[in-house]
């Protein structure tokens, strides 16, 4: 690994100094997961690294029964794991955290780092996406609100600017008679990273077989993670039924933009889009 | 399954080594600090094959740390390989590279990451030359020439036994299959490393993770042109070789150069990405198959054209080119056979031994295509297989001898375990195995002796065993520890070990080819028997009986038919060197495998002093909308001899399954122009806790003459049955057979789109 | 290939003065409150004694709390932990196998959690407890998790075995009564080669038992 200077910054108002006054030098430590195997790599090669940890308000996981959930930045996976809010009332992140690489992956990855490294795979973005979450970005000016689908513009490039971090994600409460999956394709049962991930959420009308509102997200088969929104207009408003279900799902495949690259091909993805939106719509719609 | 009357043999038995392991203590290679110990590290070539026009370290040298810096003027620019005779790799690059990764200069600093700064200041000219990648482009004459004045074929062995078109002319049903297998990397944990240390004015020590010690010692003696007796080899704990660690590697003689030029010793530890592009492979094969039968599934006549992919340089590739050929039909008979190997050079990296050597990609190809054969005659594979099964006492058409052979047992048992209908998606698939129980020397072309053991009595009862060969995970030590234990009537605790040393241990060919329990194993049984008859020689005169009525057991040795008459082994020991006026109670015991028969021009001779046999079922559930497979369950019955240490023998069987079960589903280096893209453990993966199926292991131990205790072969054969048995088990569930590895859900998503077309 | 293009010694941003920027560092003990469930408990803080920056290529001392024993090390802000308690503290129990976090060799304990110690810098890990493979045994005497690795064969090479201790050691710690599937996830971020992976889940059971008869884990 290069050489570079270290700052443990205990507030987000230093932190956020030290952010802009290194002009684009410097990168911000979290769980390090991702960050130091690119330094390692020399694929990053940092002037300045700023380790977030000391900074207690990027910390902890809140719940309102009004305003819903805030996920700090460095909330680890792990945590979301053994969060009893995430798990009575958004347990598809619990489900989506479980499947980032391994126990020692998940106790120092953070949501933060998985949401700003910007990878079409991260396994927190499609769960976020149909959750309707919004990440609070804490800047020199103050802070900012935006939407998590307006997060992500590139491969490892977010919406951030110099000087600005996350600060912390919200997410509104389910709607109600919903339900939310997280369908993950990989080749190995852990340690992998998604060859496509596939999030729906499924809200009914009261006859509990009408879609009132359905959102899906797919991850790994575009430049950032996206929401599929002609899938969801297809099925909002219908009877799920089969042939609704096959329908959205292959305006879901029509809609994904995959490559080829190591972990599969692009026609392979998309077939793999097509038939885990099925699922995880058929799932979604039947478990509530 | 207890047949016999031991106390030591046939126990479920520790490793020996099992507590150090478990507390961190074990110190393996890259543990290693001597004070002044430098970091050593490689440069490599950026190209796949270029000429070298000009290396200028000058920069590289001005570092502050750095040490000293080398390339091929500081060596003596011998060429060395696996077989002496086709050597053709230099230690560091002498007029061209052939690969990405090639050896071009070495640096030794004070620290690591001063060394790889160092790297990045050497600058080399290069004139990059037109380069090649795949062998049947490589095959043509036009091909660009990767080794100077010869062909790319590295390696051609072709034999016909009988007469194939004659045997295809009487089957009744005749079947065309080509089959591929892809490049696969041992990834042993422990990285490739060494710490060489030279003390003037003549003398190295190098410490290595290794699979022989004395077989580096002889390579680096050759390429470093030093006499045998000035080059010590010391083989620490080994972290997993699985056959990547058999041979000398150019950072080995780097290691020792530099070490001479600074007075200093160096360590060089391979990153993981070294030990993925710059070690070894396993050969990735095109496998061109004909197989004819009657309609009973009497196998009539196969031929088989082999393309081998060897990467830039030799390695093991005649061996493997034999290897393949040789195992083509065993553990079946067939009556005719052709065998046409070609290996041949590419600018990628290079080929060589791994678990199996050449056998899991052949028999992938024959097994897949037997159950293709089986499904269309409607027969069931098992009794294709009982009906061609090699019995005791056959030889074969290539002159293997089969002196033990439980194969039919094992088929029989694995029948027994076939469940009937099987629900939607899920599937079996059936698959054998035969492998050796080391080799004959000559295929090697060594001329040294071939395994020995020391043993020497101590007064307090223990004994030491004196063995030169390298345990490397696999549990050795603790089966010749077992052996001299039960030879000596004393415990496993009482064994002391040395190993592995040149300058302390006898002469051992290593751990290869599955050949220690065999061939140190009789060498260790022999030396005890002998320290054994001293003992009991000792005993007879005091006791006044004859040393045949008297019995070692328990830590005593005493009359058979009067226990309590007795004394205890520390006793007898005291006694034996007392009558013999001092004399050290040493006894001493050696193996040779028969004269060489093995021709590898022929084909014929006899491989091995014994075969190892298997057979297989896998247990899958399919994914056919995805094209995932799980592998459930696996069943072996392995018939490896008497199994010595059944505990360790499981551990094998699992050991080769999970390998096995890798490479079948998808293990692959990814190599384009040249270039590794996969060179990690996420984006080659390896399978994980969460991955591997359940086994049930069955032994059939059928006792083979030859063989310590009738111990035969345990650690390599079972992944060749692992292979196509998870392959025979997709299309088995799905219908769709693919015919190259590895079996990803892409490859059978396509060939489930083939059969409904 | 290396390159330092920019990298120039020494360069410091001057929005956190020194005394702030030691302040931070020294309050390791605050992360372990607040991941253990929100509430911020400051426990005496390893406060950083040295005068140095944590400038580039510059050493500074830190002290290491391994085992229970507390180290004095001094290292560069871009070492990482294995590095350090291998090459200068020579616990060689740790190892490394793949330097990028994807093997599980070099597997520590940091505040009782498994961690990839390749993927953690060394200056993070001030004021923290950090276990190893060293710190299991009490003297002669294996910790029941080794006792059962050894009775059940579980190793092969023996390579992975220091880390999959320790990945088996962070779950009992946290449940000492795992089910097979939980082992199973528990254990997935180890590989192991020599592929002795049903003997760990059965050694690591074993040694659940065997904990749970005596009373817990106290490793």
């Amino acid at each position: 690994m290069l050489t570079f200077s270290y700052y443990a910054p205990t507030s987000l108002n230093q932190a956020c100094r030290l952010l802009s006054e290194a002009q684009g030098q410097a990168r911000l430590l979290a769980g390090g997961t991702d960050l130091l195997i690119q330094m390692k790599r020399n694929l990053v090669k940092p002037q300045f690294l700023i380790d977030l940890k000391k900074i207690k308000r990027l910390k902890g996981i809140e719940y309102d029964p009004e305003k819903g959930l805030r996920i700090r930045a460095l909330v680890t996976h792990s945590e979301l794991l053994h969060n009893p809010w995430i798990l009575g009332y958004y347990p598809i992140l619990a489900q989506a955290a479980q499947t980032i690489g391994s126990v020692q992956i998940r106790n120092k990855g953070t949501v933060g780092g998985n949401l700003c490294h910007a990878v079409p795979s991260a396994d927190l973005a499609p769960p976020l996406l149909v959750l309707n979450a919004r990440a609070v970005v804490r800047g020199l000016k103050g802070k900012k609100f935006i939407p998590l689908e307006e997060f992500f513009c590139a491969p490892n490039q977010t919406i951030l600017k110099d000087g600005e971090i996350l600060q912390e994600i919200e997410v509104p409460r389910m709607p109600e008679r919903s339900k939310a999956i997280y369908l993950k394709h990989g080749i190995r049962r852990a340690m992998e990273i998604a060859i496509v991930g596939v999030a729906v959420l499924m809200a009914l009308k009261p006859d509990r077989r009408t879609c009132a509102e359905v959102r899906i997200a797919l991850g790994a088969v575009a430049p950032t993670p996206i929401r599929v929104v002609e899938a969801e207009n297809s099925l909002q408003g219908k009877i799920i039924a089969p042939e609704e279900i096959e329908k959205a799902a292959s305006i879901a495949a029509a809609h994904a933009q995959p490559i080829t690259d190591l972990r599969g091909s692009a026609e392979y993805r998309q077939e793999i889009v097509r038939v885990l939106t099925a699922r995880a719509i058929t799932h979604a719609a039947r478990i509530i | 399954m207890k047949h016999h009357n031991y106390s030591i043999i046939g126990h479920r038995q520790p490793a020996v080594d099992a507590a150090s392991k478990a507390t961190g203590q074990a110190q393996y290679t890259v543990d290693i600090q001597l004070p002044g110990m430098l970091w050593g590290k490689i440069l490599r070539s950026k190209y796949p094959h270029a000429r070298i026009l000009n290396i200028d370290t000058s920069k590289a040298e001005k570092l502050a740390g750095i040490k000293a810096v080398i390339t091929h003027k500081d060596t003596l620019g011998k060429k060395f390989g696996f077989v002496r005779n086709t050597a053709d790799q230099y230690p560091l690059a002498v007029d061209k590279v052939r690969y990405i990764g090639d050896e071009i200069a070495a640096v030794a600093a004070v620290a690591e990451d001063v060394a790889e700064e160092a790297l990045a200041l050497i600058r080399v000219d290069y004139e990059v030359l037109p380069a090649v990648f795949d062998p049947l482009e490589a095959i043509d004459p036009e091909a660009p020439l990767i080794h100077d004045g010869q062909n790319n074929i590295s390696a051609r062995l072709a034999w016909e036994f009988g007469n194939v078109e004659e045997g295809f002319g009487e089957s009744d049903f005749v079947r065309q299959d080509t089959f591929y297998t892809q490049p696969v990397n041992h990834c042993p944990l422990e990285p490739h490393a060494c710490v060489a240390s030279f003390e003037p004015p003549d003398h190295l020590t190098v410490w290595a993770s290794t699979q022989g010690v004395f077989y580096l010692r002889n390579q680096l003696s050759r390429t470093l042109d030093m006499p045998i007796s000035n080059i010590r080899v010391i083989r620490p704990q080994v972290g997993g070789a699985f056959g990547g660690k058999i041979e000398l590697f150019p950072f080995n003689v780097c290691a020792a150069i530099l070490s001479q030029k600074t007075g200093k010793p160096v360590k060089i530890v391979c990153t993981r990405e070294e030990v993925f592009t710059a070690t070894r492979c396993r050969h990735p094969m095109i496998i061109h198959l004909k197989t004819g039968v009657k309609k009973d599934g009497a196998l009539v006549a196969v031929q088989a054209r082999i393309i081998l992919d060897g990467g830039a340089y030799n390695s093991t590739g005649p061996v493997a080119t034999y290897l393949a050929g040789a195992f083509l039909c065993l553990p079946l008979k067939a009556r005719n056979i052709k065998y046409e190997g070609f290996r041949v050079y590419t600018n990628k990296p290079v080929c060589g031994a791994q678990r199996g050597h050449a056998v899991p990609q052949i028999r992938f190809a024959i097994e897949s295509q037997l159950d293709i054969i089986a499904e269309t005659l409607g027969l069931d594979p098992i009794e294709l297989h009982l009906k061609n099964a090699v019995q005791t006492g056959d030889v074969t058409l290539n002159k293997q001898v089969i002196t033990s052979c439980g194969f039919s047992e094992c088929l029989e048992k694995i029948k027994a375990q076939r469940s009937p209908a099987l629900p939607e998606g899920k599937g079996i698939g059936f698959a054998t195995c035969a492998f050796v129980s080391g080799a004959t020397y000559h295929l090697f072309f060594t001329t040294e002796a071939f395994a020995n053991a020391i043993i020497q009595a101590n007064e307090d009862g223990t004994v030491s065993l004196i063995t030169g060969v390298a345990d490397i995970g696999q549990g050795s030590d603790t089966v010749l520890a077992m052996i001299t234990a039960e030879e000596l009537g004393i415990g496993v605790k009482d064994i002391k070990l040395i190993t592995a040393d040149t300058d302390l241990t006898p002469y051992d060919w290593g751990s290869g080819s599955s050949r220690v329990t065999y061939q140190a194993g009789n060498a260790t049984k022999m030396a005890a028997a002998q320290v054994k008859k001293l003992l009991l020689e000792a005993v007879s005169h005091e006791l006044d009986v004859y040393p045949e009525e008297l019995v070692a057991r328990d830590g005593r040795i005493f009359v058979r038919d009067r226990p309590e008459k007795g004394i205890s082994f520390a006793e007898a020991v005291s006694l034996a060197q007392k009558s013999t006026g001092g004399e050290p109670i040493i006894g001493q015991g050696e193996f040779q495998p028969q004269e060489a028969k093995v021709n590898l021009q022929s084909g014929e001779g006899n491989t091995s002093p014994a075969y190892s046999f298997g057979a297989q079922l896998a247990q899958v559930e399919i994914d056919k909308e995805l094209g995932k497979v799980k592998v459930t369950k696996m069943v072996v019955a392995h018939d490896c001899g008497l199994a010595i240490n059944p505990m360790a023998i499981e551990g094998q069987i699992e050991g080769s399954i999970a390998m096995g079960h890798g490479q079948a589903l998808y293990e692959e280096l990814i190599q384009e122009k040249g270039q590794t893209l996969n060179a990690d453990f996420i984006n080659y993966r390896l399978p994980t806790a969460r991955d591997v199926p359940e086994v049930e292991t069955m032994l059939v131990e059928s006792v083979d003459p030859g063989g310590p205790y009738g111990a035969k072969e345990s650690g390599e054969g079972i992944i060749v049955s692992t292979i196509p048995a998870i392959a025979n088990a997709i299309s088995n569930a799905t219908g769709g057979r693919i015919h190259s590895l590895p079996l990803t859900p892409e490859k059978l998503l396509k060939a489930l789109e083939q059969k409904t077309k | 290939m290396k390159e330092k293009e920019g990298n120039k010694k020494g360069k410091q941003l001057s929005s956190v003065s020194r005394r702030e920027f030691i302040k931070g560092l020294g309050a390791g003990a605050l992360g372990t409150a607040a991941l253990s469930g929100g509430i911020i408990a400051l426990k005496e803080a390893e406060a950083h004694p040295a005068e140095e920056s944590l400038e580039e290529g510059i050493k500074i001392p830190l002290r290491l709390k391994i085992n229970g024993i507390r180290y004095k090390v001094e290292v560069e802000p871009r070492y990482t932990l294995v590095d350090v308690i291998r090459d200068q503290l020579q616990l060689t129990g740790t190892k490394k196998a793949c330097d990028r976090g994807e093997c599980g060799a070099c597997t520590v304990l940091l505040d009782g959690k498994p961690v990839y110690s390749c993927m953690t810098l060394a200056i993070t890990a001030a004021g923290r407890d950090i276990m190893t493979i060293e710190g299991l045994a009490s003297g002669e005497e294996l910790h029941p998790i080794q006792q059962a690795f050894l009775e059940n064969d579980a190793f092969q090479c023996g390579f992975c075995t220091s880390g999959q201790i320790m990945a088996v050691n962070g779950l009992l710690k946290q449940n000492l009564n795992p089910s097979r599937e939980e082992a199973r996830n528990a254990l997935a971020g180890n590989i192991c080669r020599c592929g002795t992976y049903t003997r760990i889940l059965e050694a690591t059971l074993d040694a659940s038992q065997r904990l749970r008869k005596g009373g817990g884990n106290r490793g």
